[in-house]
Formats: C-alpha cells, structure tokens, sequence
C-alpha cells in the first residue's frame, strides 16, 4: 500500500502527452494584448501551434513566423528577425509588444537574440519616434523541458524584461498557469468577491469571445505592457502553478521584493480554502459570506456523489504536473484512488514537490507516480493488464485510450479538442469543484448505462 | 495591371507579384503569380514544413507503419490528431505517434544513441508491427544526424523489419511542398522495386495523391474495383507500406493530386515506364471523364459506362436539389493548391457558383496554371496568402462561404461568413459522386444557417 514514483524506463516517446517548449511560450503570447508573438524557426512550429490552440478553443490566434529556410540553417537567420519585427510593426499599428520565441533550430544555429533586439531596438526608434514596440526575447529551444517550461519561461521573459520599479499599487498579481477563460472568470470573481484589486497573468477571459453585429474580432488576451511594468510594485504575488508562472512570481520577489506564493493550484476544496487565505494574507481582505456560501454549495454537490458513486472507483490522471497533481488531490477529497498519475516531461523538481510528498503520505493504496511519462504508459498498462481503470481523466490526446479499453473519461486540461466548450467551465476554485465532480458523476452514469451496469441505481438516489 | 498589391500590403511590395486579379483576354502566357519562394517572415502567412509535407501529409497514413519521428517531442505532438484520414484496420495511424524526443544533450553529443533505443523500443512494444518510417526534423538535420546508417543497423538486428528514412528537416524548401518532394523522391529510390505484389487482373493501376480523407479513397477503389481493375498501391489512402514497395508493377498511375504527388508518377515513368493519367476525381462531370479515361485506356469502356450510369442514377436526384439552390453563391478557396483547380469548373460549372478567390498555401507555377485556366476573370489568385489579405479580400469579394481550414473558419466566423473544411471536410468523403452530394450540402448548410443572419442583427439602438 505504497506510492511508487519512477520514470519512463524508454529512451523514446509512444504518444506524447506534453508538447514543446516554443508551444507554450506561444500561449503565453497569445494572453497579452496589443502582441503577436514572432516564433523565430521553421514555419512548421507555427502554423500547428496555431491549429492546436484552434482546436481546443476553436478561435484563431495570430503567431507570427520568421520562416526560417535552408540557407539560413548555413547562414544564421537573425536577419529574419529583422524582417519579421520590421513587417509586424509597419502592418500591425496597434502592436505594442513583440516576444521573440526561438525554437530548436534557431538556438541550435546560435542565434544571437538579444544583440539583434538590441539592433532593432536602434532602428524602431528612427523609423518610428513615438512609437515604442517591446522586443522580448524568450529562449525556448524544442529540446529542454516541454510546454509546461516554455510557457513558465516565456510568463518569466515578460516580467524580467519589463517590471520596474514604481510607486506601490495596492494590486495583488495572479499568476493563472495554463489555465482555461473559464478558470479566469472564476480567479476574478473571487478577487471581486473579496475586494481585491488585483493584475491577472495572462488574462484569457476573451479567449472565449463572441460573434458581434459590428463583426468585431475580440479574441485576444488582455494582459497589457503596463500590467508586466507595475508587476514589480504590487503588494503581493499569487502563483497557482508551480511549474507555469512559479518562476515569475519568485523573481519578482528576489529581485524587488513582492511577496510572494505559489501554488496550490486551487483545485478541490482545499486548495481553493488555501487559495482565499493566501489572497487574504497578502491583502488583508477578509472571505466573504459569500464565497462561504459557494465553497458550502460545492461540498453540497460533492457530498451528493461522493460514497455511492465516487468511493474506490480507480482513476488515471494525466497532463501538465499542477493540474494533474491538483486532479489526484482533488480524487481524495472524494474519495476516489488516483491509482495511476502520469507526470510529463524530465525536469527533476517534480519528484521533489511537496505534493507529491503528501501524496506519498497520504495514499493508502498502491498508486504509481510516472515521470517523464507518455501515454503509452497508460495503455501498455492497460493491454498487459496491469491495471485496472473506473475512469481516465486528462486531455484529448489520450481519447483512444480511453475508446479502445471501454473506460470511462472526463476531458480536462489542454487540449480538449474532443469534446464541446470546456473551456468554458472552471476546474479551479468551488465551481470547478462542482463542475469536476457533476462531470466526472455523469461521465459515470453514461457509462453504467452504455454498460447496462446497474444503471437501475440512478432511478433513485 | 493584373497583378495586384493590396493595402495592407504596402510595406511588402514584394507580395505585388503574388496577388493576381484575372482579367478578360489575358492567360497565363502574360501573367501568372510567384509561387514556391520564400516566406516574407512575420506575415502570418498560412505555411507548415518540409517535415510535416512528408509525414503528416504523406507517410503518416500509412495504417501499418510506425511513424518514428527524429527530433523534439513537439515535430510528433503536432502533426498527431490533426488529420481525418482514417482506416480499415482500427486507425492504427491515427492513434499513435513516435518520437525519439531529442534533449539538449543529444543536441551536443548526438542523437544516433537515441535515435536506435527508440527504434527498437518501439518495435518491442508493438512486436506485430514490422514496418518503419524515421522522419528527420530541423534539430537532427542540423545535428548531423545519420539516420541512415541506423536504420541499416537495426534492419541487420530485426531481419523482418523494414524501415525507410526521410530526410524533410522542417527548414527545407520554403513550405510543405518540399516534403512531399522528399518523400516521393526518396520512397522511389529507396523502397519501389523491394517487393512484389500478388496480380489478379490484367487491368493494374497505381492510384496516387489521395489520402483517403473522411473515406474518399473507399468510394474511388469501390469505382475502380467494380471495373475490375485492381489497385496495387494507393499513394497513400488506406495504405500498406509493402503495397507501396510494389509500385513498379503498375501499368498505369492514376494522378489526383499532382502537387503532393505527381514526383513519384514521372519517376514511375522514367524507370519503369509507367504512363501517367492525371484526373479530378470532385464533382460530377470530371468524376465521368476521370472514369471514361481509365475505361479507355484498359479498354473497359462500357464498364467504366456502367459505373457512371449506377452512381448517377443512385446520387443525381440529390444532387439536382442542391444545383438549383446554390447559383450565384460566391465561394472563396483557401487551401494547399491543387483544389484551387480541382474544385474552381465543378463549382461553378455545375452548381453555378462563382469562385471569386483563391489562395494556395504551397502551389507551385503549374497549379497556378491550371487554377488561372480553370478559373474566370475578376477572381483574385493569391499564392501564399496571410491573414491581413485576407481581410482586405473578404472586404473585396464578400463571399458567402469560404473553403479553407478549421483556424482560418474560426478567424471569418466572426465576419459572418460561414467555411466548410476544405482541407478535411466538414462531412465527408467529397470525392466521387457521392462526394460530390455531400460537399453541395455542407456548402448549403454552411450558406444557408439561419446563425449567421442572425448575427448580423444589432439590437442596439432600435
């Protein structure tokens, strides 16, 4: 009755369930206004970002290339990025921030990103006095660390690159982590709940945007320039991801004092409680009634579900390590077996972090902790027989899995391309625990009935 | 002045000679657009790579292959869940991708180590699968990676294995187009003449340039089958990697899409002397001519008659509902080439719409020949459009529908115009026939959703 944490034993990869770093740099682009990220490589690792952000919020966001082509493999292809911010900032008037993001093939060449922003920098201000477009260089070559990295060290280019020291502002900064608009909406109701004025990093409320009479396009993040400037003199700092925005948040502590938090991600009842006393910490802003009121309807909900249907039932967690942590924690709270957690990519810290500790501590049931991990390590499992599974719950990467062996999944993280609208709904906060639990209850019931397995029980409970 | 520079093209003058508006007596002798030239960077032009031509287009629908990808984890990640062409045999290709998931000090050191661990980890884990396909990506092209001598290796260890390499870094050529070179020519080279396929009827072709997408290469093969003529490779819907090494013994490859290709047909000529049909295989009348060339070169004429008159018995009172409801439809097609010339007559000659743009994404000259030669005057031909041409074009043309891929629909949902996949369907196959009746309906359930009317509503101010 142990937690056995290890590591992918295969040097390769069969179905990967994180991508590249440069993929997540790009999403953590895409959530600041007035920008288009240049990726500075092959077209390649533009264009498919592109379609998987439009896949899962069937939205179009604009990344930008620098096309890099065979001769400039020989040659350096710095030039391109050149050209590339030279023709951003003549045919985008609004663009007021440009992140360079590189690639394997640029940092493999050996670009020099910074002395070419250096260059720009001379020129944007002869060609254009009066107008100031921030070149943010992000390093985030292919072959280190996954999406997970690339997005923390791209939310970290932006604040190292821009927060300066001001007159205090009273504000509170969230760092969200990979997140979904509908986690966003719920981290701002609580901060308007408790009278908090607070800067969110990335805002992606309007990644959910609307079809307008006027047919205007609102599909873009609402972090500005002037939000990542007075980072640096707001009162405090929540980061509910250690692994997307963690860094950011402990920068702007060592370097200009912020207090700062980071994690949990608040997901499940606990987490969330930690949540609301940490902003409570940090602002002195007591937790409202109401807020009482919402934390009370979700353990409502949970308490509908939890012995009859959740207690025992052993589940599969995949995806990035805050969310999917948070999952197997959120699994306990209803007394449900995360029996099997698959955590992505090689950074070493995840075997260190202390909610892997408590797990280990906590659990009282064989569960398994991979590292490193794919989603071959799910199925070969399954196909060996090695395990057995009531439920899957992880992105849309994974849905064959779950097809093929007739197990039940719940769609959550990103991408979750295969199913409608979830990035709608909340999986942090008290909603996010009603919606998790509603969902994974229902995703339940569907299956018992598809199986005709004691679907009479539902008659009455 | 034919060619064109839009507004918001002014500080890239250079795409003039990319951007041509047709006009009455003019042909292609006088004017045709640049294509296949580099990228301008930072124009968010529509373009993949060189690697994702040759596996995602091309290798990755092979249903019996493992697709093992040379590089960074993202190469596999990205080009995985992002096609519809499914299988006979449970979409073993669309379930599984591999990748050696390059790091940093493979980087430095190199990633052969990497490169044969993977390989034969793989081929332990799934011991039913004995064939292969590596894909070099930007990371290793640049490493210096052999791939080959791996692969030679490994075949020495498993000896019923088979493995072929493609060297498509993602830097190569200027979009995806150079992929699909890659692949074709290095397949020709490396694997057609390798094995020998078993003949059951005097009547063989290759059929090459579909990709089964949402099952279209099922309607063709079920065409061709019933004029018994038997496939010996499917270049590559629904494929066999062994069925491909059997290439050779074809007696004539039958052309869809030129563009992707159309290499491997004139290689198959040069060394084996195999001729070359080209065909469209969407819409009604070319599905006839496509079929009433195949009867007259076996000779199988009345067959080929017979299959036309069934289809079109069967699919043409559908068809007929939708040709009197979609004249005058104005159309925009922004896809990857070839179906800009595919598509432009079967629309507008038989079902009376007018395509008033195209772009293609990696068309070379000849598809800008023949899109300029199918298509009437006044329609605008873009050759590697971006997103704010886009823009200036829907201003231009105000189509009613658009067909171009899922991220570039979301983009012109919020303009209130409505797009059918015209990469992967939206409910498909669109080939043959019934293809044909399937794409007239999206595209007139697309035009005619009472959602966009109403979007364009203000209840504001009365």
């Amino acid at each position: 009755m142990y937690c056995e944490i290890k590591e992918k034993e295969r040097s390769g990869i069969i179905n990967p369930m994180y991508n590249c770093q440069p993929a997540g740099a790009q999403f953590a682009g895409i959530g600041v206004k007035d920008c288009i990220p240049l990726v500075h490589g092959s077209q390649g690792c533009t264009m498919f970002v592109r379609l998987l952000f439009a896949q899962h919020f069937k939205e179009n966001f604009d990344i930008a290339s620098t096309s890099v082509h065979e001769e400039s493999a020989v040659f350096g292809a710095v030039n391109r990025i050149e050209v590339g911010v030279d023709v951003l900032v003549q045919r985008y008037p609004h663009l007021r921030i440009i992140p360079i993001i590189t690639t394997c093939s640029t940092e493999t060449i050996g670009d020099d990103v910074e002395g070419t922003i250096t260059k720009i920098n001379l020129s944007l201000k002869a060609k254009y006095p009066g107008r100031k477009v921030f070149l943010i260089p992000v390093h985030t070559p292919s072959y280190s660390g996954s999406h997970v990295s690339g997005y923390n060290a791209a939310v970290q280019a932006f604040i190292s690159n821009l927060a300066k020291k001001g007159e205090p502002n009273g504000k509170l900064n969230i760092f969200t982590g990979w997140v979904n608009p509908g986690d966003v909406i719920e981290i701002k109701h609580y901060l308007r709940e408790m009278g908090v004025d607070a800067t969110v990093f990335m805002d992606t409320e309007n990644f959910d945007s609307p079809i307008m009479p006027d047919k205007s396009i609102t599909t873009f993040g609402n972090t500005t320039v002037e939000d990542f400037i007075d980072s640096a003199n707001a009162l405090g700092s929540i980061a509910l991801c250690r692994y997307e925005g963690g860094s950011a948040a402990d920068f702007l502590k060592e370097k200009f004092d912020v207090p700062s938090i980071v994690g949990p991600t608040p997901i499940g009842l606990k987490n969330t409680d930690i949540f609301l006393k940490n902003i409570s910490k940090l602002t002195g802003k007591a937790i409202p009634e109401s807020l009482i009121r919402e934390r009370g309807k979700a353990i409502d909900a949970m308490a509908d579900l939890t012995h009859m249907f959740f207690a025992d039932k052993r589940v599969a967690i995949y995806g990035n390590p805050d969310l999917a942590i948070g999952l197997a924690e959120f699994c306990l709270e209803v007394e449900m077996k995360p029996v099997l957690l698959l955590l992505g990519d090689d950074n070493p810290t995840y075997r260190k972090d202390p909610r892997i500790a408590e797990l280990k501590e906590k659990v009282d049931f064989d569960m398994e902790v991979v590292l490193n991990a794919d989603l071959w390590e799910l199925e070969r499992r399954l196909r060996d027989k090695e395990i057995e599974l009531d439920l899957v719950m992880g992105h849309s990467k994974g849905r064959f899995v779950a097809i093929d062996y007739n197990i039940p999944m719940v769609r959550v993280g990103f991408p979750t391309f295969d199913r409608a609208g979830l990035y709608r709904h909340p999986v942090i906060g008290y909603n996010g625990a009603i919606w998790l639990a509603e969902t994974i209850a229902n995703t339940l019931f569907a299956d018992m009935e598809n199986k005709h397995n004691k679907e009479w029980i539902l008659n009455v409970w | 002045m034919p060619t064109v520079l839009f507004d918001c093209d002014t500080a890239i003058p250079e795409r003039k000679r990319h951007c041509y508006i047709k006009e009455m007596g003019e042909d292609t002798t006088q004017y045709l657009p640049s294509s296949d030239i580099s990228t301008i960077p930072g124009t968010l032009s529509e373009r993949g790579c060189a690697y994702c031509g040759a596996k995602l287009v091309i290798g990755g629908v092979l249903k019996d292959t493992i697709q093992m990808i040379h590089g960074p984890v993202g190469c596999a990640y990205d080009t995985w869940h992002t096609k519809r062409y499914p299988s006979d045999n449970g979409n073993f290709q669309l379930k599984y991708v591999w990748s050696t998931n390059l790091k940093e000090k493979d980087v430095v050191f190199g990633g052969e180590r990497r490169l044969k661990a993977s390989i034969l980890e793989a081929f332990a884990e799934m011991p039913n699968i004995k064939r292969m396909i590596i894909y070099t990506t930007c990371a290793t092209a640049l490493i210096g990676d052999d791939p080959k001598k791996i692969a030679a290796e490994v075949q020495k260890e498993l000896k019923d294995i088979d493995i072929f390499v493609v060297e498509c870094p993602g830097f190569a050529g200027v979009s995806q187009s150079k992929g699909h070179h890659e692949f074709n020519i290095s397949w020709m080279r490396d694997k057609v003449g390798t094995w020998e396929p078993k003949i059951t009827s005097p009547y063989t072709i290759n059929f090459i340039g579909d990709y089964n997408i949402q099952e279209d290469s099922y309607v063709c093969e079920k065409y061709f089958h019933k004029m018994g003529i038997q496939i010996i490779a499917h270049f590559t819907g629904n494929t066999t990697y062994d069925s491909l090494r059997g290439m050779h013994r074809a007696k004539l490859n039958l052309v869809n899409c030129a563009r992707s290709a159309g290499y491997i047909a004139n290689e198959l000529k040069k060394s084996y002397g195999i001729p070359r049909m080209d065909i469209d295989s969407w819409g009604f009348e070319y599905c006839k001519i496509m079929l009433r060339k195949l009867g007259a070169f076996f000779s199988l004429e009345d067959k080929a008659e017979e299959v036309i008159a069934e289809e079109v018995e069967k699919w043409k009172p559908k068809y007929d509902w939708y040709k009197t409801r979609l004249p005058g439809k104005k159309v925009a097609i922004w896809t990857g080439g070839p179906r800009l010339w595919h598509w432009t007559r079967a629309l507008e000659d038989e079902l009376g719409m007018k395509v008033v743009a195209m772009s293609s994404k990696f068309g070379h000259q000849e598809d800008f020949e023949k899109a300029i030669a199918r298509g009437t005057t006044g329609t605008i031909y873009i050759d590697d459009g971006n997103e704010l041409e886009f823009f200036e074009v829907i201003e231009k043309v105000n189509p009613d529908l658009i067909l171009t891929g899922p991220r570039v629909g979301d983009l012109v949902k919020k303009l209130h115009i409505p797009y059918v996949n015209g990469h992967a369907y939206h409910n498909g196959p669109y080939m043959g026939f019934e293809g044909a009746v399937n794409m007239a309906r999206d595209m007139y359930n697309a035009i005619n959703s009472p959602l966009m009317k109403l979007a364009k509503e203000d209840l504001r101010g009365g």
